[in-house]
């Protein structure tokens, strides 16, 4: 028995790895849209990606990749979180298939399931939660190499977040 | 005592795959009236239609129902069945179990067959109330109307000419040639555009049957079928036509610089000038909009008219509107090059270097600015390297969604001849998604191109940058290599695709000619009946109709040539009889209908009735299309159109509600 049901039809022989047509459905469901499946592959998005420079990020690949239900190893995988959101895929891609939104949609299937989440996001995250913040108050460094803080600028104390922000938040990014 | 025939067909298994055939034909049997019921194969068929003919003959049957595919497919093919066998085609009633039912209910096909019953149940009801009516016969003009002189509108005017009928050719520019005439050689064979254009724009000039009418537009179209009669407008060209022999001491003489459409803005002219080299007819024109005279009036400048030793120079001459009664119309008013800038990642406008494909055909010209040699605009420097781009404004949901059918094999014959014109060394690119090289010998021409040391990257760039020498550079990953490449080229040139003509709209209601959703010309069927709009004897030929290259445009334009010799042919054609009928003592001459006919098939004429005035509405038999617009809105029920009377709809209805009155009472 080589083949159970369309999900098996394709193996990738480098990992041997399947196909899985639910997690599939799941990025789709995700989206507003289907338009990922019109994708034809121009390659536009990955010879204009920011983060193609940096790191490993190919955009076109990740569609590819999700169309043919190969979704399962992109969670646990860096590279979606090397996207630095500068939106120029959306904005140029021919077929609206934008990979920013699969991108983010692959995050959150991260999240859910408890795939590895980068360091940063989860301070961030954590920050919001303490302070309503997504940036704190940073000291600044004048031309005249003194440092200021609000304080010395006279500018009002930041309050902090009232009692309830915390489920508020927790609730709203849920229901997202 | 009417006695009706009810044949099911199985559309091979497009129907009978959904539908339980013997089911509806058993069903069918115990209607009122039913003689005889019968299913077969294909209806359509010889075999089928002889069933049909033999039970009439036979049977003595009056009223023929057929459950069968739309009547837009087969309606024509078993009127003429019923015909041969003695009875009025007009008694036959097309029930639609194919589109209606089989292909529209694929996975509920007992649900299907209860609606095919109710279909053929209605059918029944109708049948009964059918009249015999008689086509009626109308003369044709023999003359038609070519618009657009392009190699479209070239070729559909040679063809109609040499079978013998007169032809009016207007042209909106001061010459014919249209966008071929732009080009330098043609894909897939390379021969010189203007070497075949040329001798047929002179046996334009020089055909009996042709009227050439270039500098004019078509202003008015009235009529039907067969006679159209309509108006054009022939704009000043401020130069004597028979006294002008194209000597162009004029344009020599004239101060003022313009640019050049004709070469796609890369170069200046005068504001009299003659319109391309190749311009047929040679005339000079002048430009209203840039000329000093037209401009200032009387007194200003005027050195064209010193100039001119055969006197030809003209400031007084008028627009003149010629008014023609023609018998078909054949469209060909060609299209547009997709404007690159509204693409504005790829620095089209903004940067000199970067041009659309139908730039680098005049700048390989050897009529163009460059007199044929490829240089930079911006240095004038032939380029080292050159890079395609493909796929611009078209295959974008942004832009224009269709292929441009055309951008592929241009690009292939534009590196081909940047190869051949500059050398051996120059490094030619082409980005691209697919290569759509689909005609005939056009894969052969990839393989030239390839063997010519064309370079092909299986991507395409996200936008193209300008260093600060005014190089320009980009990146582009390449499928192939799965490497991100940086890229540094002399000259950009972007496969521009084709796009609607942008007065493509005013042209469309002017002879009530419907566009598709990709903003071309409709075609009546897009298989069946290409060359024709929904408006008959107004026939389509080129890129008007969707995007083409120069074999499919001739292939279209001869092709709309003979739809038209078939009209008008044998000097009269036949009109279907399904047309709205007038019951004067009804109608209160309110004018909703004239309001509202799309055909303008209504006139409104007073009438003496007992010593008073009235008026009173009156079909123009011959444009009336029979939509049904005027029936629904007359509020006195006057007008009916014949076949489709409120009875004959009403109890339709009736049959439609009879099963489901009778379920519902249960």
């Amino acid at each position: 028995m080589l083949r159970e049901g369309s999900e098996l039809s394709l193996v990738d022989l480098m990992s041997m790895a399947k196909p899985n047509l639910e997690s599939r459905e799941k990025i789709l469901a995700k989206l507003r849209g289907r338009e990922l499946v019109n994708c034809f592959q121009c390659i536009k998005c990955t010879s204009g990606c920011t983060a193609l420079k940096l790191l490993e990020l190919k955009p076109h690949e990740i569609i590819k990749l999700v169309n043919l239900g190969f979704v399962d190893e992109l969670p646990s995988s860096d590279i979606i979180w090397t996207c630095v959101t500068c939106l120029k895929c959306v904005q140029r891609c021919p077929q609206k298939a934008s990979p920013y939104h699969v991108i983010m949609a692959l995050r959150n299937l991260a999240v859910e399931r408890e795939a590895k989440v980068p360091e940063g996001y989860l301070k961030a995250v954590s920050q919001i939660l303490e302070t309503g913040l997504a940036e704190t108050a940073q000291k600044v460094v004048t031309r005249k190499m003194e440092t200021v803080d609000r304080e010395c600028l006279k500018l009002p104390k930041i309050i902090s977040p009232k009692v309830g922000f915390q489920a508020v938040f927790m609730k709203t990014m849920e229901e997202k | 005592m009417t006695r009706i025939g009810v044949y099911v067909c199985h559309c091979g298994l497009n129907i009978a795959g959904v539908v339980d055939v013997e089911k509806v034909v058993e069903y069918a049997k115990g209607l009122p009236d039913v003689v005889v019921t019968k299913h077969y194969t294909y209806m359509c068929s010889e075999p089928g239609q002889r069933m049909i003919q033999d039970d009439i003959k036979a049977l003595n049957l009056d009223r023929i129902v057929i459950a069968t595919c739309s009547p837009r497919m087969h309606e024509e093919t078993f009127r003429r069945a019923v015909a041969e066998a003695g009875l009025n085609p007009y008694l036959t009633e097309i029930v639609n179990l194919r589109e209606q039912v089989s292909w529209a209910h694929t996975h509920e096909p007992e649900k299907a067959t209860e609606k095919a019953k109710a279909l053929v149940r209605m059918g029944v009801a109708r049948a009964r109330l059918l009249e015999p009516l008689e086509k009626r016969k109308v003369t044709v003009e023999k003359s038609v109307l070519v618009v657009g002189g392009g190699i479209a509108g070239i070729q559909a005017s040679l063809d109609l000419a040499d079978a013998g009928f007169k032809v009016y050719l207007v042209e909106k520019a001061p010459s014919i040639g249209g966008r071929m005439s732009q080009l330098d050689k043609t894909f897939p064979t390379l021969d010189c555009s203007a070497c075949i254009l040329t001798p047929k724009m002179v046996d334009v000039t020089k055909h009996q049957n042709i009227t050439l009418l270039t500098n004019a537009e078509v202003t008015n179209v009235k009529g039907f079928v067969g006679n159209y009669e309509v108006s054009i407008l022939r704009k000043p060209r401020y130069v004597d036509a028979e006294r002008c022999v194209g000597c162009e001491i004029c344009t020599k003489a004239c101060p003022v610089k313009v640019l050049d459409k004709f070469n796609e803005n890369l170069s200046e002219k005068r504001a009299i000038s003659i319109y391309s080299p190749h311009a047929v007819p040679k005339i000079a024109t002048i430009d209203p909009d840039y000329c000093l005279r037209l401009k200032y009036k009387k007194g200003v400048c005027g050195k064209c008219q010193d100039a001119c030793e055969a006197k030809a120079i003209n400031f007084e001459q008028q627009t003149e509107t010629i008014q023609a009664k023609v018998g078909g119309i054949v469209l060909a008013v060609g299209s547009e090059v997709f404007d690159a800038s509204r693409m504005v990642e790829l620095g089209y406008g903004r940067f000199k270097n970067v041009i659309s494909n139908i730039e680098f055909e005049r700048i390989s010209d050897a009529s163009g600015p460059t007199g044929g040699k490829i240089l930079t605009p911006k240095d004038g420097k032939p380029p080292e390297t050159i890079v395609f781009i493909q796929c611009v404004g078209s295959r974008d949901k942004r832009f224009h969604e269709y292929c441009c059918r055309v951008g592929c094999m241009a690009t292939l014959k534009q590196a081909i001849l940047a190869r051949e014109k500059i050398s051996e060394n120059v490094k030619i690119y082409v980005c691209f998604i697919d290569m759509r090289a689909f005609g005939k010998g056009y894969d052969e021409f990839y393989r030239r191109a390839r063997d010519m040391d064309i370079d092909f990257i299986g991507g395409l760039p996200s936008e193209i940058h300008s260093a600060p020498d005014g190089s320009l550079y980009f990146d582009v990953f390449d499928k192939g290599t799965n490497k991100l490449l940086e890229m540094h080229a002399d000259l950009v040139v972007l496969g521009a695709g084709l796009v609607p003509n942008s007065d493509l709209g005013n042209i469309s209601a002017l002879f009530h000619a419907s566009r598709s959703a990709d903003g071309f010309l409709l075609e009546a069927h897009p298989k069946l009946r290409p060359l024709e709009t929904a408006m008959a004897g107004i026939f389509l030929a080129g890129a008007c109709q969707g995007p083409k290259d120069i074999p499919d445009t001739v292939a279209q334009a001869s092709g709309a040539a003979a739809k038209a010799i078939d009209l008008l042919l044998s000097g009269e054609i036949e009109l279907e009889p399904l047309k709205a009928v007038v019951d004067k003592d009804l109608c209160s001459g309110c004018r909703i209908c004239e309001s509202i006919c799309p055909f303008i098939a209504i006139e409104i004429k007073p009438e003496v009735v007992n010593g008073n005035e009235r008026l009173r509405a009156e079909v123009i038999e011959a444009m009336c299309q029979g939509c049904g617009l005027c029936s629904s809105a007359c509020p006195t029920g006057a007008i009916k159109i014949q076949q489709y009377s409120n009875k004959q709809v009403l109890t339709q209805v009736e049959a439609a509600l009879e099963e489901a009155c009778a379920e519902g009472g249960k």
